[in-house]
């Protein structure tokens, strides 16, 4: 059957251009234009999908983007909405959540079998025995899901964008472009987004058979086009609110984050379905549906209708039926009295058949489609009157019953909402800053009134800008009700869907309150309406209005569900866009890529975790590299340490402040370790303080602590206004460690620094030039033998790490990364903070309460260690060994200590120590365990326990001697 | 100034793009890159310019200790002005200043010499950012996909001093066209200039543009290798 009309006064296709696709096994042509349902509609297809639980045949419910069982698979683009998609040619479409085809689908015996899966079965079946949960999950995951995803798909880019704009308009219905002109002619520079391809909103398609419409939307189209301050954009989605509107727009490209500084929300309403058994049944749709097929696409949506009204819209729906030679078999208006609006009067004069007071009881079917409407008249209490119903053959059913507001972008932006009685509807009832309504989201809809509303939206946003503007037009709502009460209708064999989405039922609602899920967001949670694709734009108004009425309130009381955005399906790769991954690199990589560095993530920045050596594996590269610093020289790439600059008459005080440790008393010239602990007196940082002098230090902090050292630091001198100024130097300073017994002969010929143990003893600081460039020298011994660190400007760093490599040559320089260094000072029993430590750890648990000065007048977390010191401590931090025999398995790093087969425990660090010959190790254990005399036992992975005792650290060189003498 | 080669933070990159290499303000730049440079520019080019020297000063004497010594002060926060000899002097805050000189000026070493390790109220801050020039004609479209400031709002004479995060990067900007095209100038910690290049130059070419040579920037380009 070819339903395609003689052309339409402003249709969307282009009848010149002609396209071909498949659908399932048909061959179809279209038009440029066309969207995939209408095409297919065109082409006399009216089932175009399966429902999403008892697999019902379905068909065009709204045209308007919402068509969640209308959704295709083409190709490897699963779930296309086929309301909306464009046509293109040689398509290859198929329907989704089918088993063999939407003809033959084999799960369409789910609808047979729904008595048996109410809503949340699945919640009070399937829990045991729990041995067939896998079976289950198969089952369930066969069964669910729409679309096909191809995990082959090559990766598409959509890059994110910004933009900005004085207003943005969403909406670019008559009260939208009414808002853009009244903001545009105020000066304002004006962004108008609408989701269609073109802007017009109703006006496009809700013309009550007259060209009056028409008109008004080619002379607001005209103003609009050719305003100088007015971009519009179509086909773009306003998915999401954020503060300071902040708004999120997706077209089929990417995602533009919008900064508005004000926007008007223009976007109309949802019209809403009727309530009655088969309400689902192909050819049901709403008004709205019908009235954009006819008059965006040329498509007549059925020969012969019944119309269901609740508001004086469906007569506009009827005269546009007629306009176009469809049948009317008959008009079923909810409503008791006669409307007495021009659009119902030119109905009767037509003489269309009008029922007032009566409903549609029940669709019936003739194949998969609907073939008749059962219409009874309406009870008082507005049940249907089964005895006196009539049977109306037609091939389509129009409801007209009502809408819901497009409210998303409002909720999100806190703008409170109240019921209003007189509308039915919610309406905004406080504005947000910045933030306007106009049109039928604030409850205005004559058309008139819309376009005086946008307006006024439109001036009150310039104002808001601080922009000269006009009087605001008065605003009043001329028009009744267009939102009946109740349309919805029991009937004893149900399927009178409220949620086509998830096919819920009347009765799915009804049960769920009975069980006690009587709240909106419960009610939503337990049934699941309004969490499908559709996320409730047609059924969460109804089902306020059901849960209203058993609980006998109010819609206003029950009130709504959450908005969150986005509020709108948008594809994954667009929420992907390009991936912003900030790394940090030190001045000297390219030094370790020539070196043969396999690099690490350590935070944002990339390290080498070792350096791979010919012919070697990884822990080989690492023992050597190792052995080259206990016995001969190595160099590592210190430069990811924080590095702080302090100076100022109170900077002592300062950081007496900041850190657990004393510096008042230290003399210029020398370092001090340094730990950082926060309020309640848990370490958080640590590193090194270097008096440069009587009121100047230089400190590093950890890796991975430095940006937020440096923002506390900056915070707390705001708060206590000491006369410091705090500089953050982390990326403008190279650093690296020169250590090994030969690393002073090293150095000794690069600089004219006296090197000699007297004159810069151990912890001792030092500026000079190496290499011609000025740095700084911290004779420090991190991995516990003979060393400096030093750290020099970043621009300058790869010429001294190229001396420093050619002076080394004779020496055997080599350089080590993380894993050798980590090795090393575990040898030296360091610990390190973040791996030896956690989020609870005190200074007394990770043994380094000789760092803490307790007798100070104040420091961070002083007063919480004292609290925390009066009690007995549940771990602590301590050495151990490994029995030299210890084979198989090997403990790791977060293994369990256990002790009489309790928890007591567990590593934090673990490695061989080529220098002990022998397994070492940090953790934490119980302080039964230190009480007890040592021994414990890990387990490790498959469960084996293995033996280990507590032992002294440093387990190297425990006097420290080769951290002071070097050759 | 020391006597030793300086690296840019970008050279590993610029290397990849066969340059001919020039020594400017002592650090080794691109001359210019062995492809087609013109069709970058005119559309949306990435170069380095983080060879200027820079000096940075703060405290709350610092203000009046740069007009102690006849340097031009930015009078508000987040602005700045030209120095005498073509540079830069920034306002980043009530007490904090970034100066850089032009190709030939000498204002941030003759800063640094002066102020030593600080003064009473001053303090030094050592600056080694990364230097990077956008310019080109569609340089907006470039900057719309990494960073949510609206640079439209920044005409071409505009003195603003935008601190803001780009692609996830603490980032200072500003506008400076070059030679009528609209060009902006950006600093970064240099530990994230290749990350930072990466992702500028990736959407640079997307758009049609990408990396140019520091000789296209400069009056003369140094000396060359």
């Amino acid at each position: 059957m070819n339903a395609r009309l003689p052309p339409v006064a402003g249709e969307w296709i282009d009848r010149t251009k002609k396209l071909t696709f498949d659908f399932e096994s048909g061959h179809y042509e279209g038009f440029a234009g066309d969207t995939v349902t209408s095409a297919l509609l065109a082409a006399g297809v009216r089932v175009l999908g399966r429902s999403f639980k008892y697999h019902r045949a379905r068909g065009v419910l709204s045209m308007a983007n919402h068509d969640v069982n209308a959704m295709f698979q083409d190709g490897a683009r699963p779930n296309l909405r086929g309301d909306v998609e464009l046509l293109r040619d040689r398509m290859v479409l198929t329907a989704v959540n089918t088993f063999g085809g939407i003809t033959r689908d084999r799960a369409r015996v789910l609808d047979k079998l729904s008595a048996f899966l109410p809503v949340g079965f699945y919640y009070k079946a399937f829990h045991t025995p729990k041995a067939w949960f896998p079976f289950w999950e198969r089952v369930f995951r066969r069964a669910t899901g729409l679309g096909k995803l191809d995990l082959s798909t090559s990766r598409i880019r959509t890059p994110k964008r910004y933009d900005f704009c004085d207003v943005l308009v969403v909406g670019a219905g008559p009260s939208g472009m009414c808002a853009s002109l009244s903001a545009a002619d105020a000066g304002a520079s004006v962004v108008l987004v609408d989701e269609n391809a073109r802007i017009g909103g109703s006006l496009t398609y809700q013309r009550g058979g007259s060209d009056h419409a028409g008109a008004q939307l080619r002379d607001l189209e005209t103003r609009v086009n050719a305003h100088p301050n007015i971009i519009v954009r179509t086909g773009m989605l306003a998915a999401g609110w954020y503060t300071d509107n902040w708004v999120a727009l997706v077209d089929s490209d990417r995602m533009t984050k919008m900064r508005a500084r004000a926007v008007v929300v223009a976007t109309g309403v949802y019209e809403q379905p009727a309530v009655f058994r088969n309400n689902d049944l192909p050819g049901v749709m709403l008004a709205s549906a019908a009235q954009r097929l006819m008059y965006r696409y040329a498509v007549m949506p059925m020969s012969s209708a019944v119309v269901l009204c609740g508001n004086h819209d469906g007569y506009a729906a009827v005269l546009d039926l007629l306009a176009n030679g469809i049948r009317v078999e008959a008009v079923v208006d909810l409503r008791r009295g006669e409307g007495g609006t021009d659009e119902e009067a030119k109905v009767k004069k037509a003489g269309i058949r009008i029922h007032h007071g009566h409903c549609i009881y029940e669709a019936r079917a003739d194949g998969p489609a609907v073939g008749a409407a059962v219409v009874c008249p309406l009870l008082p209490g507005g049940e249907a009157d089964v005895s006196r119903s009539e049977i109306v053959a037609c091939n389509g059913i129009l409801m007209s019953v009502g809408y819901a507001p497009a409210a998303a972008l409002m909720y999100q932006a806190g703008v409170e909402m109240r019921f209003d009685s007189q509308v039915g509807q919610f309406v905004p009832e406080s504005p947000a800053e910045g933030l306007f309504a106009a049109g039928r989201v604030n409850g205005v809809y004559a058309l008139e009134d819309r376009q005086r509303d946008g307006s006024s939206a439109g001036i009150a946003a310039a104002k808001y800008l601080g922009l000269p503007a006009p009087v605001a037009p008065a605003v009043t709502r001329t028009v009744a009700s267009p939102n009946h009460p109740y349309p919805i209708f029991d009937h004893p064999r149900a399927k009178n869907f409220v949620d086509f989405d998830e096919d819920l039922q009347l009765k799915d609602l009804a049960n769920a309150a009975q069980e006690g899920f009587d709240n909106i967001e419960l009610l939503k949670r337990y049934t699941t309406i309004g969490m499908g694709p559709s996320q409730g734009k047609h059924s969460n108004m109804n089902a306020i209005r059901i849960l209203a009425k058993l609980l006998k309130t109010t819609p206003g009381e029950v009130g709504t569900t959450t908005s969150r955005p986005f509020y709108h399906p948008v594809p994954m790769s667009h929420l992907a866009g390009r991936g912003f991954t900030p790394y940090r690199q030190t001045p000297l990589h390219s030094r370790h890529e020539r070196a043969g560095a396999v690099f690490m993530h350590a935070g944002v920045w990339l390290r080498p975790e070792f350096y791979m050596a010919r012919g070697k594996t990884k822990l080989e590269s690492v023992r050597d590299e190792a052995a080259a610093v206990r016995t001969g020289v190595g160099i590592i790439d210190v430069g990811t340490l924080g590095k702080m600059e302090i100076s100022g008459p109170d900077a002592a005080a300062f950081l007496e402040r900041i850190y657990t440790g004393r510096f008042a008393n230290m003399k210029v010239g020398m370092t001090r370790y340094a730990l950082m602990l926060d309020e309640s007196g848990v370490i958080i940082d640590d590193g090194v303080v270097a008096r440069l002098g009587d009121q100047r230090f230089y400190f590093t902090t950890t890796t991975t602590g430095s940006a937020n050292v440096y923002r506390e630091m900056t915070r707390l001198n705001t708060v206590w206004s000491m006369r410091v100024g705090i500089v953050n130097s982390t990326g403008a300073y190279a650093a690296v460690n020169l250590a090994g017994p030969r690393s002073r002969l090293l150095l000794a010929g690069l600089t004219d620094l006296d090197f000699s143990s007297e004159a810069f003893p151990y912890l001792g600081v030092r500026e000079a030039n190496v290499a011609g460039v000025p740095a700084r020298f911290l004779r420090v011994g991190f991995v516990g033998e003979y060393g400096y660190e030093i750290h020099m400007p970043a621009d300058c760093a790869c010429a001294i790490w190229d001396a420093l490599m050619e002076a080394g040559r004779v020496h055997g320089i080599r350089p080590f990364g993380v894993e050798a260094q980590r090795l090393l000072r575990l040898e030296k029993g360091h610990v390190i903070i973040g791996q030896d430590t956690d989020g609870l750890t005190t200074p007394r648990e990770a043994a380094v309460e000789w760092a803490v000065k307790m007798d100070k007048t104040f420091f961070i977390g002083q007063r919480s260690l004292k609290i925390v010191q009066r009690k007995s401590p549940k771990t602590r931090l301590v050495g151990f060994t490994l029995d030299s025999a210890t084979e198989g398995t090997i403990p790791r790093e977060c293994h369990l200590v256990i002790r009489n087969g309790e928890l007591a425990g567990r590593i934090t660090s673990v490695a061989w120590s080529p220098a002990l010959e022998k397994h070492i190790g940090l953790a934490f254990v119980s302080p039964e365990i230190v009480a007890g005399g040592g021994g414990f036992f890990i387990r490790v992975d498959g469960g084996k326990m293995v033996p280990a005792r507590i032992a002294n650290t440093p387990f190297y060189d425990p006097a420290g001697e080769r951290q002071k003498s070097a050759i | 100034m020391t006597s030793v080669t300086r690296t840019s933070p970008l050279h590993d990159r610029v290397a990849a793009l066969n340059p001919r290499w020039c020594v400017v303000r002592g650090m080794r730049m691109a001359a210019s890159l062995g492809r087609d440079e013109t069709t970058a520019r005119e559309c949306v080019a990435v170069a380095d310019l983080s060879c200027l020297d820079k000096a940075g000063i703060k405290g709350p004497e610092a203000a009046s200790w740069l007009e102690s010594l006849g340097m031009p002060v930015p009078q508000q926060a987040n602005t700045w002005i030209e120095t005498p000899g073509g540079g830069v002097i920034a306002r980043l805050g009530r007490t904090e200043f970034f100066i850089e000189d032009a190709q030939s000026g000498d204002a941030a070493s003759r800063l640094r010499n002066v102020l030593g390790a600080g003064t009473s109220g001053v303090y030094p801050v050592i600056r080694q950012d990364a230097g990077i020039v956008l310019v080109g004609r569609h340089v907006n479209e470039l900057l719309v996909q990494t960073c949510n400031v609206d640079f439209q709002d920044l005409g071409s004479e505009s003195r603003t001093v935008v601190m803001t995060m780009m692609v996830g990067v603490a980032v200072l900007i500003i506008r400076q066209d070059q030679q009528s095209i609209p060009g902006f100038r950006i600093w970064c910690d240099s530990t994230y200039a290749p990350y930072l290049w990466d992702t500028l130059t990736g959407i640079a070419a997307e758009l049609g543009g990408g990396p140019i040579g520091t000789g296209a920037l400069l009056s003369e380009a140094g000396k060359l290798e």
